[in-house]
């Protein structure tokens, strides 16, 4: 389990202001500090989960339509609930916010070599991508990007997709009063500039706030875990682990990858609870990993650093970052997300 | 005696602990057994330090008298200087030469003298053959600074010699020189021990001596000198599970487990040997990571026997 100093919290500022800090100015390390500065406070995590199936409503959603979700890095934020926001304006939240994009890019403020100022803003909502009825619709917000071609032909290249959804999100919009939408779920994939730029106009429409979503080793156990756990017809992929050596003169990477059907097998025989993950089961599983590597290199891996974890189901980077493989638990996937996201905002 | 050689015996005075105060002065054999009878050492320090001063005026105390004072309470407190080490090399095939302590002392105050006129040179003998050597530096136009002394001892019988830290560090040539009239070898070669930690007593090593067997293990196994650059080591496992504390785990299964494991690194052998130090790994290290450099391989298939 990885341990920080809790930082002092800086003092509160304007929101914008704050915002700049964070997609500008902050170094990854500062943006690092103040989320994890969160997740060090005490959590009482659920001793047990449930293993991702495909839940009712994910039935109704298209695979076809959310494919472009699938097999891309996304960048994870959390987000605070929205204020007045109405899913009736988005077509005038298009307009504003490609006006504040053009606005911001004329300022020259992260203006990139070759970039066409021709661009164009679509926001739409993902149906089908929540846990029960009571989540918010998920919407999607994508900036393209209108070369005109000779023909008279718009071609519209996609330039920056961010989207913002709310899987089981029930703790959250219990304590929240009407005028708010609980979306705490953000995913950016894109210029970081872009994202910056989006993010510092929701904040000032909607009053809101992001933070980077960082996630830590324990919660990386987790994940493996749970994502070994569920059923595959087929493995895409070979179970990864990648550990970071903290202390040696010199940065020093493990990587561990154990074929799927093996990794299944020893989750099957440590695994008890159907239908559950208990926290016993994470730990024996990577204590099974841990005693197997120590046996033939006698290093303790428990004492390194957990930075990622691979399954034919999803990856993750402790930095907060995602990538989702598998459509069939994509909603499983986004629920621990979102668990994370609203621990990370109380 | 002039009023700075008065404030600086004074001060060197002052810094001796009330409990080794009859100890140094006895060790320094300048004021005599009667004039210490003389003074009341029950009184407050800073009287006791003023009455001692009174008596060194009485009996001239030069500089060299209160430089002596400062070696011996330096030896007391060595301790608490941080001491570099220099190792002189000497070519295969040189016989050891004869060393003659006199020889040793008045050369090495020549040599000094010649490159610069204002210097204070102290010798002390000590302990195993070894000198003590109290340098105050001066500059062409300033009388030295009693208050930044170097020392440096030399165990004649070894190759060693210990400087504390020198401010002044275009003073180490000099003396490598005088080292070098000696040895008529090469030149010094720094060797920086971290002599300060095993010398505070503030500190506590636990596990002292399995962290001596560590260091002992790693040392062995990697050698003193810098490791072969790789950056890059692959294994490919086979092998079956065996669980250390629960039987029951994959006991039916008879395949093995497929795994890959990588280590990446900029400098990997540099970053595993640093592993068993650090207490992430058991030292010895595995003999899967330790054969790479006499191997001459780094991608490897472990199969169970």
């Amino acid at each position: 389990m990885d341990s920080y100093d809790t930082s002092e919290s800086t003092p509160r500022q304007s929101a914008s202001s704050r915002l700049k800090d964070y997609f500008i100015g902050a170094t990854p390390l500062q943006k690092r500090l103040e989320s994890v500065r969160k997740l060090t406070s005490f959590i009482p995590t659920p001793p047990r989960r449930k293993i991702p199936q495909c839940s009712q409503l994910q039935e109704d959603n298209d695979p076809q339509k959310v494919a472009f979700l699938l097999h891309k890095q996304w960048t994870l934020y959390s987000l605070t609930p929205l204020y007045k926001f109405s899913y009736t304006n988005l077509k005038e939240y298009s307009r504003l916010l490609s006006a504040f994009i053009a606005a911001e890019k004329q300022k020259g403020l992260a203006v990139e070599v070759g970039e066409d100022f021709n661009i164009k803003v679509t926001f739409s909502t993902l149906l089908g991508m929540k846990g029960t009825q009571r989540d918010s619709e998920a919407f999607l917000v994508q900036i393209l990007s209108k070369s005109q071609l000779p023909y008279g032909n718009r071609e519209h290249k996609v330039l920056w997709t961010g989207w913002f959804c709310c899987i089981f999100g029930d703790s959250l919009l219990e304590t929240v009063s009407e005028d708010f939408t609980c979306v705490p779920l953000f995913l950016a994939n894109g210029a970081e500039t872009n994202t910056a730029i989006v993010g510092t106009w929701f904040q000032k429409t909607f009053d809101c706030y992001f933070s980077p979503l960082a996630i830590n080793a324990f919660n990386l156990s987790w994940m493996a875990a749970m994502w070994t756990a569920c059923k595959m017809d087929q493995y895409m992929a070979a179970t990864e682990f990648l550990w970071s050596v903290p202390c040696s003169p010199q940065s020093l990477d493990i990587s561990y990858a154990i074929h799927p059907e093996d990794a299944k097998a020893l989750w099957d025989s440590v695994h008890k609870t159907p239908g559950e993950v208990t926290q016993e089961e994470v730990d024996l599983f990577m204590d099974c990993l841990y005693s197997h590597f120590h046996r033939h290199f006698k290093i303790h891996l428990s004492a390194t650093r957990l930075v990622r974890v691979s399954t034919s189901v999803a990856s993750a980077h402790t930095d907060g970052k995602i990538k989702i493989l598998c459509h069939k638990y994509l909603i499983g996937v986004l629920a621990y997300l979102t668990e994370l996201a609203i621990f990370q905002i109380d | 005696m002039d009023e700075t050689l008065a404030e600086f015996i004074k001060r060197t005075i002052l810094k001796i602990p009330m409990t080794e105060m009859m100890t140094v002065l006895k060790a320094w054999d300048f004021l005599s057994e009667k004039q210490l009878q003389t003074v009341n050492f029950r009184q407050r320090k800073e009287s006791l330090v003023h009455d001692l001063v009174l008596l060194c005026e009485e009996k001239c105390a030069s500089v060299h008298d209160a430089a002596l004072l400062d070696i011996i309470y330096t030896q007391f407190h060595r301790h608490q200087k941080v001491w570099d080490v220099f190792q002189m090399s000497k070519e295969p095939g040189e016989d050891i030469d004869l060393f003659d302590m006199e020889q040793f002392k008045s050369s090495f105050v020549k040599i000094l003298r010649r490159a610069l006129k204002n210097v204070t040179v102290s010798f002390r003998d000590a302990e195993e053959n070894s000198v003590w050597i109290r340098i105050a530096w001066g500059t062409q136009y300033r009388k030295p600074n009693q208050y930044k002394p170097v020392y440096v001892v030399y165990y004649s019988q070894t190759p060693y010699v210990f400087t504390s830290s020198c401010q002044l560090k275009s003073n180490i040539p000099l003396l490598g020189q005088n080292f070098e009239t000696h040895n008529t070898t090469v030149p010094l070669q720094e060797r920086t021990l971290e002599l300060d930690i095993h010398m505070d007593s503030r500190i506590i090593h636990e596990n002292r001596i399995e962290k001596e067997r560590v260091q002992r293990v790693t040392q062995e196994t990697f050698g003193d000198y810098p490791q072969p650059r790789l950056e890059f080591a692959q294994y490919k496992l086979e092998t079956k599970f065996k669980s250390d504390f629960n039987g029951d785990i994959l006991a039916e299964r008879k395949e093995p487990l497929r795994c890959l494991i990588k280590f990446s690194s900029p400098h990997l052998l540099e970053a595993l040997k640093a592993l068993a130090p650090a207490g992430i790994a058991d030292a010895p290290l595995s003999p899967l990571l330790t054969c790479i450099p006499n191997k001459g391989m780094n991608y490897f298939k472990i199969r169970d026997k």
